[in-house]
């Protein structure tokens, strides 16, 4: 149980932390209004993803799995960034 | 959704229920009570300090001359006052105090026997319209002491963020509760099995739980907010604005207003104008709150800051240099910027300041639920290791649950109904009285947990335990009256009836630990499970001595 709490709690924090960094840079939306949309999303992401990884029957599959959807993310951060 | 996955989840929701219920049933019962924490301020200091006078009487400038003249007042630091209201005609005034000490020079340095460092002292004065300080507010602080509990455990630097942790697990444990009931939502949404002991723990834990939903989710990510924003912050500031905090702030809507010190003395006058100036410039509001910033040096600055009552969760606010008048920053609308805006309705949405009374006592009530589904989630796991055979038992775990669950929930109610009768018992002179407060209320917290650690027979301890808290709640009512029905039926005839307010909370408290005792503890089945599982342990210690002997 503990490490399927670590891989939610850390990749959980990781995979919000980048979900919203692309809305940030993908919408055009005014400044203010985006850290608002930013911060209404980040928490319920953090706290979904920590409950899909709880519904792993093993603390492998979890880290697998969550590291899958992480990484298409995160090089989505970096193009983007690179791009600004 | 799978079976094995849904298993693998209600075992986590059991697992992480458990490993945070005590801390969450300790912010869940202390916010509950923090919803009034105003009125709870107010029961514990205001009996003292009725004034009959009219609040027309009421001058800021004459109150700030009065404090200037008696206080050093530290330039650097705050200076809030809280004004007055025609309930409460007396001003609470908030500032540091510069205290001047000597340091300690090396003797050959005579040069620098002038020099002196500056330090200071936070100072919370309680003062009548006309001026007089009437006492020290300090002394009356079990209302911030039971706010302060519920948002960082009174833990300095981490506590904060070790409760924005617990908070998102409860939010975790919310979802996958939604989860794991999400087929049987709606056909066993008003299901209650009050017959069969199990039955009545989970659909109690259920119907509470699904009723509150929108109120648990509401408070889960608003804590979240309030407790662990800077996680997002940092990544805010370091992604998108290169580490530039500055940067973020001013697209967050944070307004710097700031005028450098000029380091000339001038007596800080002319507020009642100002005063009546920001009214104008204000429209429909009450202002509630004055801040003054470099207190008594040229470049002061004073802010007025109210609520719009007329509207949701929006605040006003103007700004003005003092010494000339000029108006530095005015705004309507939450600063005109969303995040701004959306923080104030987040805030507005937990404080539950929105919709009067009427609002805060539902979510009381709801607050008050969910430290029963708290409860009831630690009830069954331990029903549930009960029944298990003696070998696949932990007896430490059991013990400890048991503990966690008597000592660490009764034992907060049994800690705050102590800290109630001793705001209301201990002399206003005695040095440190909020402090004392706090540490008894610690105390009794350690020695609840230790009393259930030790005693084996828990069902009858919790039984009686929560009895004697009912009593110890209901009895502070009656010292209210014995010691300050003067100063109370002042306070009513004024319309100002939180002492009122908080006796009605308590006697609803006391009234739920007795039938919580009463229904839960003191049933002839719960103490016959306590027995069964007595026996077993009975049976099993002598195995092992026989095998011993044999």
């Amino acid at each position: 149980m503990w490490s399927r709490t670590f891989a939610g709690f850390l990749l959980g924090l990781l995979i919000s932390v980048s979900v919203v960094l692309n809305l940030n840079l993908l919408l055009p939306i005014k400044e203010d209004t985006m850290l608002l949309i930013g911060l209404l999303c980040a928490f319920p992401i953090w706290a979904g993803i920590q409950v899909w990884a709880y519904s792993f029957t093993s603390a492998k599959k979890a880290w697998l799995k969550l590291t899958m959807v992480l990484t298409p993310s995160a090089l989505l951060n970096l193009l983007l960034l690179s791009l600004r | 959704m799978k079976r094995d996955a849904l298993k693998s989840l209600t075992n986590a929701h059991a697992w992480v229920g458990l490993i945070i219920s005590t801390i969450l049933f300790i912010i869940f019962f202390a916010g509950s009570l923090s919803l009034f924490r105003e009125d709870i301020i107010s029961w514990e200091r205001d009996p003292y300090f009725v004034s009959s006078e009219e609040l027309e009487t009421f001058s800021i400038d004459a109150v700030i001359s009065q404090v200037a003249k008696d206080y050093k007042v530290n330039t650097h630091g705050y200076f809030i006052l809280q004004m007055p209201t025609a309930e409460l005609p007396s001003t609470n005034i908030y500032f540091e105090e510069k205290i001047v000490a000597e340091a300690n020079l090396p003797d050959d340095l005579e040069d620098h026997l002038d020099e002196h460092v500056e330090d200071h002292i936070d100072k919370h004065l309680i003062i009548s319209p006309d001026g007089k300080i009437l006492g020290d507010g300090n002394a009356f602080e079990w209302g911030n002491f039971l706010y302060q509990l519920h948002y960082n455990l009174h833990i300095p630097e981490v506590g904060l963020y070790f409760v924005g942790v617990v908070t998102l697990f409860f939010f975790v444990a919310l979802l996958s509760g939604v989860v794991i009931h999400w087929r049987k939502i709606i056909s066993k949404f008003f299901q209650y099995r009050k017959d069969g002991k199990k039955d009545k723990l989970l659909d109690a834990h259920n119907l509470i739980g699904v009723m509150g939903l929108p109120f648990h989710i509401m408070y889960a990510f608003s804590g979240l907010v309030f407790n662990l924003l800077i996680v997002y912050q940092i990544s805010y500031a370091v992604a998108l604005y290169g580490g530039d905090q500055a940067k973020l702030f001013k697209a967050a809507g944070v307004v710097d207003i700031h005028l450098e010190e000029t380091n000339v003395a001038i007596p800080v006058q002319g507020l009642d104008k100002l005063l009546l100036t920001a009214k104008s410039s204000l429209g429909e509001v009450d202002i509630i709150r004055m801040s003054i910033d470099h207190f008594g040096d040229e470049s002061a600055s004073v802010t007025f800051r109210g609520d719009d009552k007329s509207q949701f969760s929006t605040r006003k606010e103007v700004t003005y240099h003092i010494a000339s008048g000029r108006e530095l920053y005015l705004t309507k609308n939450n600063y005109d910027n969303d995040i701004r805006g959306g923080l104030a309705v987040i805030a507005s949405l937990h404080f539950g300041d929105f919709a009067g009374y009427s609002l805060r006592i539902l979510f009381f009530v709801l607050g008050i639920g969910t430290c029963y589904i708290i409860l009831t989630g630690n009830l069954m796991w331990l029903q549930k290791r009960a029944n298990l055979r003696s070998e696949k038992q932990n007896k430490l775990g059991l013990q400890l649950v048991r503990a966690m669950t008597t000592g660490g929930f009764i034992g907060t109610i049994f800690a705050t109904a102590v800290g109630f009768l001793c705001a209301r018992l201990l002399p206003l002179e005695l040095l440190g009285r909020s402090d004392v407060i706090g540490q008894i209320f610690f105390a009794c917290l350690a020695a609840s947990l230790i009393a259930s650690l030790l005693i084996k027979a828990q069902q009858q301890f919790a039984a009686i335990f929560l009895k004697i808290t009912a009593l110890a709640l209901a009895m502070i009512p009656v010292l209210d009256w014995l010691m300050l029905s003067q100063g109370i039926v002042v306070m009513f005839n004024a319309g100002h009836f939180d002492v009122l307010i908080v006796e009605v909370m308590l006697l609803s408290l006391a009234l739920c630990c007795w039938l919580v005792s009463s229904r839960l503890f003191s049933s002839a089945e719960a103490v016959i499970d306590e027995q069964l599982i007595n026996t077993d342990e009975l049976t099993e210690n002598s195995i092992g001595k026989a095998s011993v002997i044999n």
